[in-house]
């Protein structure tokens, strides 16, 4: 993001926008999110829980990008690692009383510390290791919790106390679109950093870095447990936002849903997802509530878009928007995207 | 001589795959012992169907280089062709019995099962991988991986679609009195899935060892640029690969249907169980998978009498997890390239 002109020639609104690394164009987006609430279509209470359930979704997108994306590592047991950070909450919080907001972040820790242990175990291997890896223990952990009754009530599913003692769907989606905006920003300090750097060496040629002196397992590892972390604390959100949590939460098919997502979006720009998250969501809810005579044909579309981007356009949907839209046209829309040169 | 046979077997027992295989005879025997001869039948019916998809999974992953998260789909397909198959024949076989056709019948399903397998296998190697290959092969094995992951959820859907959210299951294949082995009364169908997975496997042993063709294959799961250099048809090695483990899939599922009646998601249990297979036995490592069927299969059973139902998912993910960290080549160690160093 280093432009060739200095910080202090810059406008107050950019040096802004770009600590918080949006160009205008991005944090106009953000603000349109922010006031669909208020348009008509969108302020209805099931539009609302939709659109924070895809906020959650396009999150854990940026998340899951920040590994797959970059250090080439496809986290398999994203859905259980998130799942876990939700139970951890919601047991916290039903046990032991604790207040969500608390629990949030204990969740966070959670996870944290086991997606420490799994890439501590596996980074050091090649990455399909440590795919199968994370999908293992994503696998034994959706087991425990389906069996251990006792603690979480299994399937049954366990109710856990709101984050708001509210019904309305409202401050939840400004609540949700609060945790977007931060998962993106620390994820892209992230990788803007020295450390971003050595990610994206490691994610392109790991050989090359490791003789450029980068220690792949350390980036790696700090890398996964970031995701982790992150994963945990949206998965704190989603159980007290749910209100009832069941193990289907940390089945592989929710993971392959947020994987779908990332990609289509484009792996390595974190935005991709993120962005695409909206609409593609949306027209699949469309599609599959507008031919419930044809059960699975939404998911049919799904795998064939995930298939195609896969294979004709691996850098997703935002490789679209580097090809035909980060052109400079006239002054304004130069702004709008940051346009710069030398990039 | 006999001196120097005992010597390389005691070696071999010292070796990491000698201590598991002798470990798991001496629990199989213990078990057995103890909760009776079913044990012992249920560990072995179901270990060589097992073991026959582990062993696709195998084959695909140590010549194509491709991890298959969709391997259970093939399953899938399999029970499904063979439930259309066998059905109308037997509701035939009601009206008109036939004891010939009766006992025929299901070779003629598992038949159709087999060829459904290899032909929706050759189609997902021309319409997917070869695109993708033909683009890039950077991060082949990631990319490939994740292909297979949208197709599964293609095909799930799609069988979802097309052939509904039901249970198509059928009572058994060959009616008659079950056989009774050590106490155990097995079904008939039981005893003949196991024979025909060893007679599938004996025969794709003999046809890998000895035959032109899969001579070509180890060739070229051993070196892709040497095989080519010797004038090995790549692409067509690659399709029938892929035919072969697809279609080993299939008739597991098609032999199988009895136990396992065709719906969408029926896939997923045998593909988490071969994947389990195949880590534990070492990533494309053809002969260990038999091997390792039988010792999953060991595993789910000892986990289901001892421990409970349900919990045959998370004793072995965490055996599984054991193995990924201290031997992560697997107990017979791996002979793929590329999913190790690439």
């Amino acid at each position: 993001m280093k432009s060739g002109v200095s910080k202090h020639e810059m406008g107050l609104l950019s040096r802004i926008l770009d600590r918080l690394c949006l160009t205008p164009l991005g944090a106009l987006l953000l603000i349109i999110l922010a006031l669909l609430p208020f348009i008509p279509p969108f302020g209805e209470e099931y539009m609302l829980r939709w659109l924070t359930l895809i906020a959650l979704t396009a999150a854990s997108a940026i998340a899951f990008d920040l590994t797959a994306g970059f250090i080439n590592i496809v986290n398999f047991g994203f859905a259980a690692i998130l799942g876990l950070g939700s139970y951890t909450s919601a047991l916290l919080a039903v046990r032991l009383g604790l207040t969500p907001w608390v629990g949030m972040f204990i969740g966070a820790l959670a996870a944290g510390v086991l997606g420490f242990l799994t890439g501590v175990l596996t980074l050091r291997l090649r990455g399909i290791f440590a795919a199968v890896m994370a999908w293992f223990v994503g696998l034994a952990l959706m087991g425990l919790a389906i069996k251990m009754v006792w603690l979480t009530r299994g399937p049954l599913g366990l109710r856990v106390p709101r984050l708001v003692q509210n019904e309305a769907n409202q401050p939840y989606y400004y609540i949700m679109l609060i945790m977007l905006f931060v998962t993106y920003v620390v994820c892209r300090w992230t990788t803007r950093s020295k450390m971003g750097l050595a990610f994206k060496a490691i994610g392109q040629n790991m050989e090359a870095a490791r003789t450029s002196g980068v220690n792949p397992t350390y980036y790696r590892v700090v890398n996964f447990t970031l995701s982790c972390t992150i994963a945990g604390w949206l998965g704190g959100f989603y159980a007290h936002y749910m209100g009832i949590l069941t193990p289907d939460l940390m089945h592989t098919s929710k993971t392959v849903e947020v994987l779908a997502v990332a990609y289509i979006g484009g792996r390595g720009t974190l935005w991709g997802g993120a962005f695409i998250a909206f609409p593609f969501l949306v027209a699949m809810e469309l599609i599959r509530s507008g031919a419930s005579n044809m059960p699975g044909i939404n998911l049919v579309i799904y795998g064939l878009i995930l298939i195609v981007v896969m294979i004709y356009l691996p850098g997703g949907v935002a490789s679209l928007y580097y090809r035909f839209l980060y052109k400079p046209w006239g002054k304004f829309w130069k702004f709008m995207i940051s346009y710069k040169e030398n990039e | 001589m006999l001196k120097s046979m005992f010597q390389k077997i005691f070696e071999w027992l010292k070796s990491a795959g000698g201590i598991t295989v002798a470990v798991s005879v001496i629990l199989l025997a213990l078990a057995t012992w103890d909760q009776g001869p079913y044990i012992l039948v249920n560990t072995v019916v179901t270990g060589g169907m097992l073991g026959l998809v582990a062993m696709g999974l195998a084959v695909i992953l140590g010549v194509l280089n491709i991890a298959q998260f969709a391997h259970g789909e093939y399953f899938m397909i399999g029970g499904l062709t063979a439930y259309y198959v066998i059905t109308p024949i037997q509701n035939y076989l009601t009206a008109h019995p036939n004891a010939f056709l009766a006992a025929v019948a299901p070779f003629v399903a598992m038949i159709f099962a087999t060829l459904a397998g290899a032909i929706a296998g050759a189609l997902t190697e021309l319409l997917c991988f070869r695109p993708l290959r033909a683009r890039s092969r950077a991060n082949w094995v990631m990319n490939s991986f994740l292909l297979t992951v949208g197709l599964s959820v293609i095909l799930v859907n799609g069988d979802l679609l097309i052939f509904g959210a039901d249970f198509k299951g059928i009572v058994g294949y060959w009616q008659g009195a079950p056989l009774s082995v050590a106490g155990v009364y097995v079904s008939i169908d039981r005893v003949m899935a196991f024979i025909l997975a060893l007679a599938i496997v004996i025969g794709f042993w003999v046809f890998m060892k000895y035959s032109r063709t899969g001579q070509a294959i180890r060739a070229v799961a051993q070196d892709e640029l040497g095989a080519l250099m010797v004038g090995i048809g790549l692409e067509w090695i690659m399709v029938l690969t892929m035919a072969l483990g697809c279609a080993m899939a299939a008739v597991a599922g098609a032999s199988l249907l009895f136990m396992y009646p065709s719906y969408p998601t029926v896939g997923l249990e045998p593909l988490y169980m071969a994947w389990f297979v195949v880590i534990l036995v070492g990533l494309g490592n053809v002969m260990g998978a038999l091997i390792g069927g039988f010792m999953v299969s060991l595993l789910k059973v000892l986990t289901v009498a001892y421990v409970g139902e349900g919990w045959q998912f998370v004793i072995p993910s965490v055996l599984i997890i054991l193995v990924l960290i201290f031997k992560p080549s697997g107990v017979f160690g791996s002979e793929v390239r590329g999913v190790l160093d690439q």
